[in-house]
This record gives C-alpha cells, sequence and structure tokens, in this order.
C-alpha cells in the first residue's frame, strides 16, 4: 500500500469513527424522513381541523351544497338560517367543526358566508370553488347537478420538451431536483468542512510538519479528501436510500401507506412516482465529485493557513459563499432554468455542480452545454488543486497570523 | 554519506541560509548548534526536502533527496506534534506505515520502541492523556520506530525530565549501534557534547565553524590553565606569560587563557620553581566555549 492508500485509510477510520460524521448521517437521515412523512402528517392532522363544516340554510340548498362538498369537506351538522350571524359560542357547540357556512339565496346567486375559527387556516378557496356550480345554478335558474358535471373540465398540459410526457412528471423531477440539490449541497458544505478540520486539526497540534516529513503534501492532501470523498458518498448513499425507502412506501410507519412527499394535494412527488433519466443520476455523480473536488481543495488550502482552531472561522466563511451562492442559483435554476442567467451561471466553475445539474433535472439541456460545463470544470477542478496543493504545502509550515492573500502569493512565487 | 554544498533559501527578502555547506558520514552523530533563527531548522527542512533550497545541493550516498529516500529517514521537529484522540498503538503504527514497516515486523516494532521507551503502560491510551514528556516519546518513537539511515531531531532532550531524557539517550545510542546518522539541534550542550562525534555551528544562517570537536577545539587559539595554590608567586609566573589573560579566581585556584601553543613542560617547570606547586590543569575548550564564541563571532 502506498503513502496515498495508508493515509486514506486512516483518514477514513477516524472519519467514519467521528461524532461529527455519525450525527451529520443520522440526523440527515431523520431529516430526510421527517420531511417525507410530515406533510402526509400533517396534512392529516390539518385535515381534521379544517375539513368539518357546519351547513346552515335552507335545506335545499344545504343537500346541493353537501353534495357539491362532499369531496372535500366532512359536513358535521346542518341546520336551519340562524337569524343572526353565528358567534364562537355557537361553532364551539359543534365539536371539531372548522367553521359554520351560511347559505342563502342572493339576488345575483349564491350568498355564502364562512364563520371560521381560524380564518387563515380554512380552505376557503377550495370551498368557493366546489360551490361555483350552485352559485352558477341559482344565478341561472337551473339545477346544481346539472352544472356540476360542466366544471369536471381538464385541461391537458402538453410538454414540447421530450424529457417530460406530462405536467405531474415534470413537478415531480423538479421536486426530486430540489431534494438533490439540498442534499448536494449538505455533502459538499458537510464534508468540506470535515477536510478542514482535518487539515486544522493536523496543523494546530503541529503534526503537519512530521507528516510533510514523512510523505508529500500532494498524497497527504489527496488521502484527505479522496477520505472525505468517500465518507460523503457513504452518507450521500444512506440518504438516498432513506429517502428512496420512504417514498417507496417502504419506510410507512411514520406516514402510513399514503406516506411521501406531496407538493399538492393531488400531485405526488415522491421518488417512487418519478422516471428520472439515467443521465441525471450520472450527472448528479460527476457533479457531486466535480464540486466536492473543487470546495474541499479549497477548504483544505485555507485550513492550512491559520495556526489556531478559533481563527477557522474567518477563512471557512468566505469559502462559504460560493456554496451557497450556488445553492441560490440552482434554486432559481429551478424556476427559470434557461434564462440567462442560469445559463452562464451553469458554466461557471463552483456553481456547475449545482446548476447544471439542476437544469439537467428539469428540461432537456443541448448535449454541447454539458460537455462544455464538464470540460470547464475539469480544468479549473484541476487548476483549484494545482493551486490549492501550493497554497496547503507551503501553509502547513507557516505559523502565525492568518496571512494576507497577497503574503501567500509571495511565499508561493519564493517557493 | 549526507552532503550540503553551497545551499542557500530565502523567504522573501529574509536570508534564512547562506551557503550552508557541510558533509555528514553516514553512522555518525552530528551536532547543528546555532542561536534561535539562525537556520537550524530551516536547513533540516531542506534535508528533508521539505522545503526546496533557492540554490545549492543536497544529496544522501550522492543522490539527491526523493520520496522513496525520504521514507528511510525520521524526523522529530521542533515544534511537537501528535494525534490527541488516537491511541499511542495506533499512532505508533500509522507512522511506521508510512515509513513502509508492515506486519508483522510493523508490530514487533512498535511493541520493541513502546518496551525502548517505557511508554508500553500506555498502549492502549489517547495520546491527549500521556504527559508532554510522554506524549514526547510516542513522538521519537514514531520517528524512530523504522530504524531510519538518517534521523534528524530538533530539540530533542527539550521538556524531557533527566530520568526520561536518559532513556532518550539510550534509545540513540540503541539507533548508533545500529548505523542510523544522527542529525541532533540542541540548546542542552552537555548532552549534544557527550553524544555527538562531529559538530556545525551555524548562526546568520551562515557556517561558523565545522568538524569534530577535536579539530574545533584544534581552531581554538587558548587554553585554560588551572594552578593551585592561588600564590602570587605563582600569579606572577602566570601574569609573565605571552597573551596569558586572568580568569576569575574560586576557591584558591588560578585560572588564566593562555596561548594553545604554550609550552605546557616549561611552564610546568617554572611554576614549580617559584613555589609549592599542587596543581596544575590544562582544560581544554567545551563545546559550549565553542558555541559561545562562534556566536560572538557571528553577532
Amino acid at each position: 500500500m502506498n503513502d496515498f492508500g495508508i493515509i486514506f485509510e486512516a483518514e477514513f477510520v477516524r472519519r467514519i469513527k467521528s461524532r461529527a460524521w455519525l450525527i451529520g448521517t443520522i440526523l440527515g437521515a431523520a431529516m430526510i424522513l421527517f420531511l417525507s412523512a410530515a406533510p402526509a402528517f400533517f396534512n392529516r392532522v390539518v385535515a381534521s381541523s379544517t375539513h368539518a363544516v357546519v351547513l346552515a340554510g335552507d335545506p335545499a340548498l344545504v343537500a346541493a351544497a353537501k353534495k357539491l362538498i362532499a369531496k372535500d369537506f366532512d359536513v358535521s351538522a346542518t341546520e336551519p338560517l340562524p337569524a343572526a350571524p353565528p358567534t364562537l359560542a355557537d361553532l364551539n357547540a359543534h365539536a371539531h367543526a372548522a367553521a359554520i357556512v351560511t347559505l342563502a339565496r342572493g339576488p345575483k346567486g349564491l350568498d355564502a358566508r364562512v364563520y371560521a375559527k381560524d380564518a387563515g387556516g380554512f380552505r376557503t378557496t377550495r370551498l368557493r370553488d366546489e360551490l361555483i356550480p350552485l352559485n352558477i345554478a341559482i344565478a341561472t335558474r337551473t339545477t346544481a347537478a346539472a352544472i356540476a358535471p360542466l366544471m369536471e373540465f381538464t385541461l391537458d398540459v402538453e410538454s414540447l420538451d421530450a424529457k417530460f410526457h406530462d405536467e405531474a412528471s415534470a413537478n415531480s423531477a423538479r421536486g426530486f431536483a430540489y431534494v438533490l440539490v439540498i442534499l448536494l449541497y449538505l455533502a459538499i458544505i458537510l464534508n468540506c468542512q470535515g477536510v478542514m478540520t482535518s487539515v486544522a486539526e493536523e496543523k494546530t497540534s503541529r503534526i503537519a510538519e512530521l507528516l510533510v516529513a514523512t510523505t508529500s503534501s500532494a498524497q497527504l492532501m489527496a488521502g484527505k479528501i479522496a477520505a472525505a470523498g468517500a465518507t460523503g458518498t457513504i452518507q450521500l448513499l444512506v440518504w438516498l436510500g432513506v429517502g428512496w425507502a420512504t417514498a417507496a412506501g417502504i419506510v410507512n410507519s411514520v406516514g402510513g401507506p399514503s406516506g411521501g412527499m406531496h407538493m399538492s394535494d393531488t400531485t405526488p412527488v415522491g421518488l417512487g412516482a418519478i422516471d428520472l433519466p439515467t443521465g441525471v443520476i450520472v450527472a448528479f455523480v460527476i457533479f457531486f465529485f466535480l464540486g466536492f473536488l473543487q470546495y474541499a481543495t479549497m477548504y483544505a488550502a485555507a485550513a492550512s493557513l491559520i495556526s489556531r482552531t478559533e481563527d477557522l472561522g474567518s477563512v471557512a466563511g468566505p469559502l462559504t459563499l460560493p456554496v451557497l451562492g450556488g445553492f441560490l442559483l440552482a434554486n432559481w435554476a429551478l424556476t427559470v432554468p434557461n434564462a440567462t442567467g442560469v445559463l452562464i451561471a451553469s458554466q461557471i466553475p463552483l456553481f456547475t455542480p449545482f446548476v447544471m445539474f439542476t437544469r439537467m433535472a428539469v428540461v432537456t439541456v443541448p448535449l454541447w452545454q454539458v460537455i462544455l460545463a464538464i470540460a470547464i470544470n475539469i480544468v479549473a477542478t484541476i487548476a483549484i488543486i494545482w493551486f490549492a496543493g501550493r497554497i496547503y504545502r507551503v501553509g502547513l509550515l507557516m505559523y502565525g497570523r492568518p496571512p494576507k492573500f497577497s503574503q501567500i502569493l509571495n511565499v508561493l512565487r519564493t517557493s | 554519506m549526507l552532503e550540503l554544498t553551497d545551499v542557500h533559501r530565502s523567504f522573501g527578502s529574509v536570508a534564512a541560509v547562506r551557503g550552508v555547506t557541510f558533509a555528514i558520514a553516514s553512522g555518525a552523530t552530528f551536532g547543528l548548534l546555532g542561536p534561535n533563527g539562525a537556520g537550524k531548522t530551516t536547513t533540516m527542512r531542506m534535508i528533508l526536502n521539505i522545503l526546496v533550497p533557492d540554490r545549492g545541493t543536497i544529496t544522501w550516498n550522492g543522490a539527491p533527496i526523493d520520496g522513496a529516500l525520504r521514507r528511510r529517514f525520521g524526523y522529530l521537529p521542533e515544534e511537537r506534534g501528535i494525534y490527541g484522540k488516537l491511541k499511542v498503538r495506533e499512532q505508533m503504527a500509522y507512522f511506521g506505515k508510512l515509513h513502509g514497516l508492515r506486519d508483522p515486523l510493523l508490530d514487533g516494532r512498535v511493541a520493541e520502541w513502546m518496551e525502548r521507551l517505557e511508554i508500553g503502560q500506555y498502549a492502549d491510551r489517547p495520546c491527549a492523556e500521556l504527559s508532554k514528556g510522554n506524549q514526547q516519546k510516542v513522538q521519537v518513537a514514531c520517528a524512530a520506530m523504522h530504524e531510519p539511515e538518517l534521523l534528524i531531531l530538533d530539540e530533542p532532550f527539550s521538556g524531557l525530565d533527566p530520568v526520561n531524557a536518559e532513556t532518550l539517550l539510550r534509545a540513540l545510542r540503541h539507533l548508533q549501534t545500529k548505523g542510523t546518522t544522527l542529525v541532533l539541534s540542541s540548546h542542552q550542550m552537555y548532552q549534544i557534547e557527550h553524544l555527538c562525534t562531529d559538530f556545525c555551528i551555524i548562526a546568520g544562517g551562515e557556517v561558523r565553524v565545522h568538524g569534530s570537536l577535536d579539530q574545533l577545539r584544534r581552531q581554538w587559539p587558548t587554553r585554560t590553565v588551572l594552578v593551585e595554590p592561588a600564590s602570587s608567586a605563582l600569579r606572577d609566573v602566570l601574569e609573565r606569560l605571552g597573551g596569558a589573560h586572568a580568569r576569575a579566581t574560586q576557591n584558591g585556584t588560578l585560572a588564566y587563557d593562555v596561548p594553545q601553543s604554550i609550552d605546557l613542560p616549561a611552564l610546568a617547570r617554572e611554576l614549580v620553581a617559584a613555589g609549592d606547586l599542587t596543581r596544575l590543569e590544562r582544560v581544554e575548550p567545551s563545546l559550549s566555549d565553542i558555541y559561545l564564541r562562534a556566536i560572538g563571532e557571528a553577532s
């Protein structure tokens, strides 16, 4: 085994046994479980408080309305139209009811009013949409039953992008891409900070000099970064596995059989519902490694410049900005994947891993753009590794206050 | 043989090492001495190829020092470093592997050096829990357990109590018997003087003197003579000597620096003739004397 292998093995074991990695992995998995199960859980909780209504009004009107809203609301009671507007005491008289809905025939149509405990939380729009046939029926003096079928009008959206055959799968891919971008962000941040901490520990404990006297700084840095990359990959696989299992319904003890991520009441976007092209998965892997390499070497170089762990924050702060920038640009790319700014950002190293991956997940990106982005990023990664490697080699032996950039350049010129 | 030829190294406008040239025979124990900031650590780092000289060459048995060669060297830097969370055994095994040791030799060497440096009882304890002295012994073990061809030790005795210093001395003597070339930097002149066979004193980045202790002494212009009793008759004889300078008289002993070329038998005869001489001793300059003089010249 050469030095790289020895360093990789030692670093890998140290990282995988470290409390930070274990806690990060477990918390990440827990967060995915929570995010997967929470919507279904909260839907049920919220439903119990917003679904039950009391209908008050003319019995014929109430009967017609009850039929129209039966799909989304439980009518817990019906009663005649009260002489005065209902009070909270009137509502509280009906256990579990979220609102009293009064119905009356008005001069221009249906006169409906909602008296809710929580006006903001009540699903007013849904109720209004479902009562529209009754409104039209009163205004046109026909029956709601005749109007209701006409309300079942569907507007099919056909995607001209060959990537997704309909709106639902495009939305699903968008949701999935969003989750993957968050994972990419977390994996890069957590593991690059792991590299940084490890380098800082060796620098501040003064063991770095002993190490570079034994092996080359390039092998030392490569071993560390590879180990962090390996543990990061394991972490990502655990998270993705938990996410997939949750969405596929394997883990459904929390969310039940209907558990999984939901963007709306009707559009499931769990992983199981997604037909994601292999190319996107390959792109995720490629861009994860490119991004990780770019950021990890920069973090390692930055950590080599500090002499005290207290100084870590001052060098880590500026490096967090491009990661955060990439994450925000990726969110922008989710909405407008072909905007000029997004196109440009998808070719800029440090941003590409986030932005190009997101674009590939939600639209068909011309192959030349993907190849160009990968080529630019490979060249940039080599340049970053070369430059960061030199800083790392020199920085490991520099002690005192964190040097200014001009001092670093000066030392690099003479090293 | 380790050879440094006209080695220069600057950091920006600061010339840390200027034209350093010396050679160390294989198996020799070499003392690299100098005040703080003299260029010792920079020189050591260049020998280990941690730093690259701006000019000049450094070779080991005629070959430039590369990664493969460096694996056969050992180094104890002045600033001690240790993985606090690693157990003593794990730490030694890690550095042993980096120096090319593999099982079962690795296990044997770990056990052997833990015993030699008397740290066996701490084998399964995290290094951070050890005392400073024991941590230092772990570091020495990490640097020496592969029995390197060349071992460079920067201030190996600093921070060690006399018992631990003696343990370290024994370990270094063991390496001497194995043929390891030792390069030591230390301010503890007594230990260095008795351990090393050759010396180099550098100051201001330049070599001031270089050679064995005998060679350095031959270059020393004076010797000290101690004469008893401290009578005026004997003092008069010493005062009449050309080039003699009185040093402090203590406990009834006259101490004079006299030229190296002095005819000691003739002086003895004169002193005997002058009075009741009970002691005449010629004292060779110590390494500390030579060091201080060399540093003085440098400044």
